[in-house]
């Protein structure tokens, strides 16, 4: 910070402003130059608006790629490539019964790339919630819900309920007959709820059956509300990330001398100075000192923490995670990109509201709820739903053991493994039922 | 006002500290009210007082319009007009289950969503669905025209004779 601009004390004449211009601009946007040295490294992460999400330093087991195997950031991205595409598609979409179907057309027909934007869209719809629930199960079979992430957790399944909720509500907006019986059927199914069931279906629709009130709804729910409950969850789920220090690792993977080693000041110190002021305000210090814990958080956190002066496993965000992080990204990009190539989004025809299409089947992510409402509606599309998500939210405060949390599949969680393992696998065998094994009237036919 | 809380509290008076307290209540219960009143409205503007769509009771045609043996949907009304002889019904073909639209055929109607199965005159014969296909009161309008009022439901089986 004030290091940098302590050089030039010339005196301005007319030519030496003229000269010094583009470098004056340009130093007063970027700070620093790229870093070489670790002072800089620290001071990338605090000083630019766009890396200060990092901490400044990071435990090497957090980069460990089989760890979180970058799920979170692919959703991540996927959030971000869905708002930009999403914002284009505004520029061309009507909210229209009478005109959302042509207008899907329009995109094949005279919209420069719609076709492509489009794909991008829904494919990465699609992606995202696979990612949000596969990093759900790196989540729990790691163990990583437990103290003091349990609220860290809470977020993520309200993040996972969104995102659903998000793709629901963009489903309708093609008015295609998939779209509205998918809806029609999904919003029957709130209608089943106790007491407030039919209050909150006709809420949501605006109107008895699925119409043009709905279509507004959703599409105002879908680019507005919903974006931004995601964006704020998301926003909290990160800086929680950094409270509660970092990812979650086994406790061996910073086994630290504690012998009293002198601190051995290095060039890195002056930076240290803004994060102590910073420390004084928190109030976790106490518990990094007695665990000698040097985590993601570590610089932050503890108050006599200093860059340099513990026993290293960590390394340098700059470049370390960046680069980490921008590899995810450029997967990520490159997936939607060449999914989005050689696969259309589907359409079908425009809505005819007395002929479902047979069988009219939901989604591939709902259609596991669409299985279990084929055996009893309120069981299926309500209570059974209903129960899973509270157990979801719940998990962490019933199970507290603090034993095999950073660890895959660890034995000391063998039934906690076990039983989500079942969960999931119920419900994508559910799904596999519901896509492939159903035909016409939703009789079980064989895929073979 | 602070002022005075300052004065006081530096003298260590605790009746404005009470008197704050009172204060904070106070504006904790007013937030916390109108907290409540705005939740309230919103849910009150966000539930329509009009609705767009079709209305419950409407004209579907004279009674020669459907000669015995008819069995037709109605897709716009949602609505099968089934006449056997003289008698005639109209019975719901959204479906009790999730709200697809049953298909009609002469044996009875067939739901493609999740394969519920009805008998001719609604009842459940399979598949998931809870409750029979409802009938709606049918009349005769002083212009001819039958009406159908899907506000009523009537028991089935209670035909109207023209
Ligand atoms: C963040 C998660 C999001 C998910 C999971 C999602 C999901 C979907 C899905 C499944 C569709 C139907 C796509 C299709 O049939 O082509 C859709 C359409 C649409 N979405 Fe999103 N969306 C997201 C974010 C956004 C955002 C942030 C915006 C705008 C601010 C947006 C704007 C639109 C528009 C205008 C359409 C209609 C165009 C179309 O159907 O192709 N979406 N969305
Ligand atoms: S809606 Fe008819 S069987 Fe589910």
């Amino acid at each position: 910070m004030v290091y940098s601009m302590s050089e030039n004390k010339q005196k301005n004449s007319f030519f030496s402003v003229i000269k010094d211009f583009p470098a004056a601009v340009w130093s007063s946007v970027f700070r620093h130059n790229l870093p070489h040295t670790d002072l800089g490294r620290s001071q990338t992460s605090f000083t630019n608006f766009f890396l200060h999400i990092h901490p400044v330093k990071v435990h090497k087991h957090t980069l460990k790629p089989w760890f979180t195997m970058g799920l979170g950031l692919i959703s991540l991205f996927l959030f971000l490539i869905l708002t930009v595409t999403g914002v284009l598609l505004m520029f061309y979409y009507v909210p229209s019964t009478t005109q959302a179907y042509d207008r899907m057309l329009d995109l094949r027909g005279s919209v420069a790339f719609g076709v492509f934007l489009r794909n991008m869209h829904r494919w990465s719809a699609h992606g995202m919630v696979a990612a949000v629930f596969l990093h759900m199960c790196r989540v729990f079979f790691t163990g990583s819900y437990k103290k003091p992430r349990e609220f860290n957790w809470v977020i993520g399944v309200l993040l996972f309920l969104v995102t659903l909720f998000l793709s629901f509500t963009g489903y309708l907006l093609p008015w295609d007959q998939l779209a509205f019986w998918a809806i029609t059927v999904g919003t029957a199914i709130a209608g089943y709820a106790p007491v407030v069931g039919d209050q909150m279906r006709f809420i949501l629709l605006g109107d008895t059956t699925v119409g043009q009130e709905a279509l507004l709804r959703f599409y105002v729910l879908h680019v507005a509300v919903l974006p931004l409950v995601a964006a704020g969850l998301i926003a909290i789920h990160f800086w929680r990330i950094r409270k509660d220090g970092g990812m979650s690792r086994p406790a061996d993977a910073d086994v630290i001398e504690t012998n009293g080693a002198a601190p051995v000041e290095t060039e890195a110190i002056p930076a240290a100075a803004p994060v102590m002021a910073m420390a004084a305000a928190g109030n976790g210090g106490i518990d990094f000192i007695e665990k000698r814990r040097y985590g993601v958080q570590g610089l932050v956190r503890g108050p006599f923490t200093k860059v340099g002066n513990v026993p290293d496993n960590s390394v340098y965000s700059y470049p370390n995670l960046l680069l980490a992080e921008l590899f995810v990204f450029i997967l990520t990009v490159l997936g939607v990109l060449v999914i989005s190539f050689f696969f259309n989004a589907p359409l079908e025809e425009a809505v005819n509201v007395l002929h479902p299409p047979n069988p009219a089947k939901a989604p591939w992510y709902f259609l596991g709820l669409q299985e279990m409402v084929s055996y009893s509606a309120f069981w299926g599309g309500v209570g059974v739903p209903g129960i899973e998500v509270l157990i979801l939210l719940l998990v962490p405060y019933i199970d507290r053991g603090q034993k095999g949390v950073g660890k895959w599949f660890a034995k000391e969680r063998l039934l906690a493994n076990t039983l989500f393992m079942t969960f999931v696998v119920v419900n994508i065998v559910l799904i596999i039922i519901g896509t492939f094994f159903r035909g016409q009237n939703w009789e079980f036919v064989s895929p073979f | 006002m602070s002022d005075k809380h300052n004065a006081h509290d530096s003298e260590g008076n605790s009746e404005p500290i009470s008197r704050r307290k009172v204060l904070a209540w106070l504006t904790s219960m007013g937030i916390l009210g109108s907290g409540i009143v705005t939740l309230f409205s919103n849910l009150v503007f966000i539930k329509p007082r009009a609705t767009y769509g079709q209305p419950s009771r409407f004209a579907i045609g004279t009674p020669n319009e459907f000669p015995p043996g008819t069995r037709i949907a109605l897709g716009a009304q949602k609505v099968a007009v089934v006449r056997e002889g003289n008698k005639m019904a109209a019975i719901s073909i959204t479906c009790t289950h999730l709200g697809c639209i049953v298909g009609v055929a002469e044996t009875g109607f067939a739901c493609p969503c999740h394969g519920s199965r009805f008998d001719q005159d609604g009842n459940v014969t399979g598949g998931p669905a809870p409750k029979p296909l409802p009938w709606f009161e049918l009349s005769l309008a002083p212009n001819g025209q039958l009406e159908v009022d899907k506000s009523k439901q009537i028991t089935a089986g209670k035909w109207f004779t023209v």
